[in-house]
């Protein structure tokens, strides 16, 4: 590979509209945060400038980790993405699946008004994937073996757009699993129930609901930009605010706000936080969770604090064996 | 100055004149005229090309579709099966062309076999191994007979009841059994072998044409392909065999159609058909066409003496191109017929569906599908466990209205039915005879690609490999 096209590889996501980093939502994100600091928070321009790019957030520590981890996980996914299995096989199992049944049969409903069915697919491509993502969020943070590699992530005590990318790759190859899962399920249910009639509304190539998300400033979720939506409103979406609350060390935002775009999941799961934007937040873990430091705590730590959890785990199975016996 | 150009562009003018003569000859775009190459030949032809015997077995398989479908229920089955036969098993009388023939304004040449040539017949030429995809465990020609004995009694070639298209079903599986099979297993096979027809003999005494120059060219009227289709697109070979495109056909102008040079016949007709649809990535016709051209040309360079075996080599690769491409359009052809069989389905079972129109359609692309599997198999190679697998997905017969489908034969030749499957479970056999000719055949032109909507939603959707977390 010539070094021009590793570069245009590791840089392709900020011109890839289907990723949040692309150009156009980060330069929308910030027109988004100056009207809401000016407009909303009556700031000068010049403080609201500050607060923006703050060279002390984009240059910290903390920041700095996530621009590395940005390339050397950039360097993972490469080698690793080949081999995990892809949605066009989980699709196409499925759809096999469906035929084993007999109670409805291919396109059976292919006869519906194709608007109504590509909407359909596309609101339903967009609830099912932000549905799994609120449940593999949640486990990652009340499992012990999965929170091992989710307080990478959580271990930002700076955040800036580029924190999106601070994940182990562990974590990342669930994340892709879940997303050739979803998409698997709902492209094969949809085929088989509509037939060719299947397709997805799109803006610049994204679904359009995807694309909506993006340019509301999903970018501003990992920031210091505290914009919070009416109480109502953040109900139904999260609001960079409350995403922000949920990276908070304070004890009374943990487990809160695991949603990506919508805030209905924490709402029926009890997990739903409204944002307090009078509150300063401080990022980052507790003392109690020692998160990683360095880019090498960062891809090793997970596996030692996960070696002693089954330590302890199996330490403890041990005895209570030991007390039966007895 | 001006001298000096001059002279220099007549001696370079001089050179090209007879290069240029070379390459008409040497490359040209028609398969023949070729050169009389045989040494010591001492007849008037100047034309070394010879493969009519081919085009009239094309035209007794085109003739014999036609009557396939003629039957009225019983009434005439012993006169039909006797034409049948004539036009399979070969007759001493000169019968009529009945396909193609005349259409508006492409008018054919000739109306007669013998006009082409005579004393020719399928069954002779017709793959006689094993045929496991048939009931009955017969050979392939037991397999012919069964089929025309059973077109022959049945109400204009359709058994609606076991779910078989005769026409379809013979013709498909001649196109294999008869025209692959002959030239993959033959002519393009153990004939290139050194010690069988050697290019310093005539094939036959007194022929103008070597042993090599026959055996090849008599391969490549089996691929049923116009001698100009170097200088067509698929879409005019198509439009030929469409009996459509009158212009393209008539490459010598005269305006008629010769049947045994500018028409375009099953095989070939059918890689056009591939290269025109579905993904229009495939070249089939022009590769094969053009391996065809080649390998006549090295014969044709031999000048008439033995080919050395770096010639025989060579020539074997280039029969090697025409058989992988060709079986990859019968694996296309499967693909496509399997597709169709799927999609039928679904119409039947459409609210308000004419559900006899519809079962018809059904049964006459399962017929197809059918036959063009039974004509995969008919080729040199063994295809072992693919071709089980293909059978067993296929089934003997198509899963019929009540659900039952064809599950052997009598020891009179009548079908049984003792199985039944759901609609469902026999579309999803179907995608699986597609993925098998994805997977064994690498098919890449697809028509009728019945998962290509999950990739085209999957590409549109786009993976996420890396994730973003929140």
């Amino acid at each position: 590979m010539e070094y021009t096209s590793i570069l245009d590889n590791f840089l392709s996501d900020f011109i890839d509209p289907k990723k949040r980093i692309f150009l156009g939502y980060l330069g929308l994100s910030i027109i988004i945060a100056y009207t809401w600091l000016i407009l909303v928070r009556q700031s000068p321009l010049r403080i609201a400038h500050y607060q923006i790019f703050n060279r002390k957030i984009f240059f910290s520590k903390s920041a700095q980790i996530d621009y590395k981890l940005f390339f050397v996980n950039r360097a993972f996914s490469l080698l690793i993405s080949p081999l995990l299995i892809t949605q066009i096989a989980i699709a196409t199992f499925i759809y096999y699946v469906l035929h084993r049944q007999n109670m409805f049969y291919s396109g059976q409903f292919s006869d519906f008004n194709k608007t109504f069915v590509v909407a359909l697919f596309s609101m339903s491509m967009f609830v099912a994937d932000d549905f799994t993502k609120y449940f593999l969020h949640r486990w990652m943070h009340r499992w012990p073996l999965l929170w091992a590699f989710h307080k990478v992530h959580h271990s930002a005590e700076t955040m800036t757009p580029i924190t999106v990318y601070r994940v182990h790759p562990a974590e990342g190859i669930l994340y892709g699993l879940r997303s050739a899962v979803t998409q698997g399920i709902v492209i094969s249910t949809f085929v088989f129930a509509f037939g060719n009639v299947v397709d997805l509304y799109t803006i610049i190539g994204v679904n359009i609901l995807v694309f909506f998300f993006h340019i509301a400033g999903s970018n501003l979720r990992h920031s210091h930009i505290s914009i919070g939506y009416w109480k109502f409103l953040e109900h139904v979406f999260i609001s960079p605010a409350q995403h922000q609350l949920h990276h908070s060390i304070a004890e009374e935002h943990h487990d809160k706000n695991f949603g990506a775009a919508l805030a209905i999941w924490d709402w029926l799961f009890g997990s739903l936080h409204l944002s307090d934007v009078e509150k300063n937040i401080i990022y980052g873990l507790s003392e109690s969770d020692s998160g990683p430091k360095t880019i090498s705590d960062m891809y090793f730590k997970p596996f030692k604090d996960i070696k002693r959890i089954l330590l302890v785990y199996f330490k403890k199975i041990q005895r209570d064996i030991f007390f039966s016996v007895d | 100055m001006l001298k000096d150009i001059f002279k220099y562009s007549t001696v370079m003018g001089a050179m090209i004149l007879p290069l240029s003569a070379v390459h008409a000859g040497g490359h040209s775009t028609s398969y023949g005229p070729f050169p009389v190459t045989l040494q010591g030949y001492s007849g008037n032809t100047d034309n070394s090309v010879s493969y009519s015997g081919q085009i009239a077995r094309h035209i007794l398989h085109d003739s014999l579709k036609v009557l396939a479908g003629r039957g009225n229920g019983g009434d005439n089955s012993d006169s039909l099966k006797a034409e049948m036969l004539s036009y399979f098993s070969g007759s001493d009388k000169n019968k009529a062309i009945l396909a193609p023939v005349t259409k508006g304004a492409f008018v054919m040449k000739q109306g007669t076999l013998n006009e082409i040539s005579s004393g020719k017949n399928i069954e002779g030429k017709f793959y006689n191994g094993a045929m496991m995809a048939w009931p009955g465990s017969m050979k392939g020609r037991d397999v012919a007979f069964h089929m025309i004995e059973r077109a022959a009694i049945a109400n204009k070639g359709v058994d609606a009841e076991n779910g078989y298209n005769w026409p379809q079903l013979i013709s498909k599986f001649t196109m294999g059994a008869m025209a692959y099979s002959q030239a993959v297993d033959n002519y393009l096979d153990e004939k290139l072998e050194a010690n069988t027809k050697p290019n310093n003999k005539p094939y036959k005494d007194g022929k103008p044409y070597t042993g090599k120059e026959h055996v090849w060219d008599e391969g490549f009227g089996y691929f049923g392909a116009a001698a100009h289709t170097l200088s067509l697109t698929a879409d005019q070979a198509y439009g030929i065999a469409k009996r459509k495109d009158m212009a393209s056909a008539d490459a010598n102008g005269d305006g008629v159609v010769d049947l045994k040079s500018e028409m375009v016949f099953g095989p070939a007709y059918y890689a056009a058909a591939f290269d025109r649809s579905g993904t229009k990535s495939t070249n089939y016709l022009s590769t094969i066409m053009g391996a065809y051209m080649d390998g006549r040309q090295l014969i044709t360079s031999a000048k008439g003496a033995i080919l050395t075996d770096a010639q025989r080599s060579s020539l074997k690769a280039h029969a090697s191109i025409i058989e992988s491409n060709w079986e990859q359009v019968l694996a296309e052809a499967v693909f496509k017929y399997a597709g169709s069989t799927y999609k039928d389905i679904n119409k039947m079972q459409e609210d308000g569906a004419d559900q006899t129109k519809a079962y018809g359609a059904y049964v006459k692309h399962w017929g197809e599908l059918k036959g063009f599997s039974m004509a995969l198999q008919s080729g040199r190679n063994n295809l072992g466990e693919t071709a089980g697998t293909m059978n067993d997905l296929i089934l003997f017969g198509p899963v019929t209205l009540d659900n039952s489908y064809v599950t052997g034969v009598t020891p009179s030749g009548n079908f049984k039915r003792e199985k039944r499957m759901t609609w469902n479970d026999y579309q999803l056999q179907l995608l699986k005879v597609q993925q098998l000719m994805v997977n064994k055949f690498a098919v890449s032109s697809r028509v009728n690609d019945q998962l290509a909507d999950l990739g085209a939603l999957a590409d549109k959707l786009g993976a996420q490999s890396e994730a973003e977390t929140d």
